[in-house]
């Protein structure tokens, strides 16, 4: 009974704020303790994997310094078209990523459950992260703020089965993209069938889904599509743009939802 | 339970605690981390019986509650629920059988597991129904497996300062004062 009790305040949207400031309060006390632990217990891991892997280790840090040379190629080639995309868009009134401020934070925990898809990040409330806010990085959306605290927060990633976000693409089209868990490709729905997509297209936020997240932000590229005969709405599987497995930092885009 | 057991049991929990989110997150198998949650009030059943292995389960539960971006109150629950059956359904079982302890561990693990992500779907959070049930199944069981033992120890030392082992829960089963 007061298991339930205690699940009914925190799915009850009046009383959800009496046990998310309990885990508040507890995460702001443990999340120091746990960190001190990491701290500890990190360079012993380390050690071993850098014994057992170095080579793969090495080879590796190649790869990522090739990587980061091109991209800072690309940057400086960019920098033009990008500062007369941003010019347009405060021509046309639209809050682009560029202009909102952004929060770095280092990721300090990934999927705490085996049940959920999140990450901890090491801002919280003290540093202007809250709930709703959306989060990018390693090349696009990551996904939402779901819980924050004083000095953390959790964020639920696009890959999450309980994440939507609305998104528009090609000739001012819209659609959902739906997570699916882990290891299941996320969909896009809502897009009638028959619509002219092709392969590596090109999904942004948009602001139709109650705006929960600002437009123009990269979430996903279309991996395949078909319409079946009869269908109401075209099959279109996506891979997200940000890669997931690499979030040892993302930024949180201080942009509260309007909904 | 008396002040002292529960003041250990208390320790042995967050011990766990802290190793569950900072060791066993970092050992992952197919996606999947071992999960030492269950087998606090699984040992707990096994030593002392159904009451105990309830409040042991529900204190415990909440206690990962906080730390954990699923509903409130889920792991009490379950754990309130499994430290119960576990401690009826072994009731008949001979304390000292060396495959008790890895059995209801695996058997507990993995139905509470089951029940965890059901009961988190019907309490809205469908994206927990949508995981690879297998893998999860084959991580919960060989860890369970591997690690019920020294928690078994821990949590033997915490219960052994009072007389509510397995043998005498009848004669103490008016205590459950920690509700």
């Amino acid at each position: 009974m007061a298991s339930l009790s205690i699940i009914s305040l925190d799915l009850n949207g009046r009383t959800h704020s009496i046990t998310s400031g309990v885990k508040s309060v507890a995460n702001d006390v443990y999340s120091p303790l746990r960190q001190a632990v990491v701290d500890v217990l990190n360079p012993i891991g380390d050690f071993f994997a850098g014994a057992f892997h170095y080579g793969a280790v090495q080879s590796e840090n190649q790869k990522l310094r090739a990587t980061v040379g091109a991209l800072e190629q690309a940057k400086a080639e960019q920098a033009f078209e990008r500062n007369q995309l941003r010019q347009l868009t405060a021509l046309e009134n639209l809050p682009f990523l560029g202009s909102l401020p952004t929060v770095m934070a280092e990721t300090t925990e990934n999927d705490s459950s085996n049940f959920t898809m999140t990450i901890t990040i090491d801002k919280g409330r003290a540093d202007g992260v809250d709930v709703g806010m959306p989060v990018v990085g390693a090349g696009g959306l990551v996904g939402q703020v779901i819980q924050a605290f004083h000095h953390s927060a959790v964020v639920q990633l696009i890959t999450d089965g309980q994440s939507k976000v609305g998104v528009t693409f090609g000739n001012e089209l819209t659609g959902v993209i739906d997570g699916q868990g882990p290891d299941t490709s996320m969909t896009a729905d809502l897009v009638p069938p028959h619509t002219a997509l092709h392969k590596d297209e090109l999904m942004f936020t948009s602001s139709l889904d109650d705006a929960s997240y600002p437009p123009g932000i990269p979430v996903a590229r279309v991996a395949a599509f078909h319409a079946g005969a009869g269908a109401s709405q075209e099959t279109i599987t996506v891979t997200p743009m940000a890669d997931l497995d690499q979030l040892a930092y993302v930024d949180v885009v201080l942009w509260a939802p309007t909904a | 339970m008396s002040a002292r057991a529960t003041v250990r049991v208390a320790l042995v929990a967050f011990l766990l605690l802290v190793v569950q989110s900072t060791v066993m997150l970092s050992i992952r198998v197919g996606g999947v981390h071992p999960d030492l949650v269950w087998l606090i009030p699984i040992t707990a059943a096994l030593l002392a019986g159904p009451e105990t292995g309830a409040i042991v389960g529900f204190w415990s539960g909440l206690a990962f509650d906080l730390i954990l971006p699923t509903p409130f109150g889920l792991s009490a629950l379950v754990g309130c629920l499994l430290g119960y059956t576990t401690g009826v359904a072994t009731a008949a079982v001979d304390r000292r059988a060396v495959w008790l302890r890895p059995v209801a561990a695996v058997i507990g693990g993995v139905a509470a597991d089951m029940l965890f992500a059901v009961l988190g779907a019907i309490f809205g959070q469908q994206q927990m129904v949508q995981i690879d049930f297998l893998s999860l199944f084959v991580v919960v069981a060989a860890s369970s497996v591997l690690l019920v033992l020294p928690v078994s120890r821990l949590m033997r030392w915490a219960l052994s300062t009072e007389g509510n082992r397995r043998t005498l829960v009848s004669a103490h089963s008016g205590e459950s004062g920690i509700w």
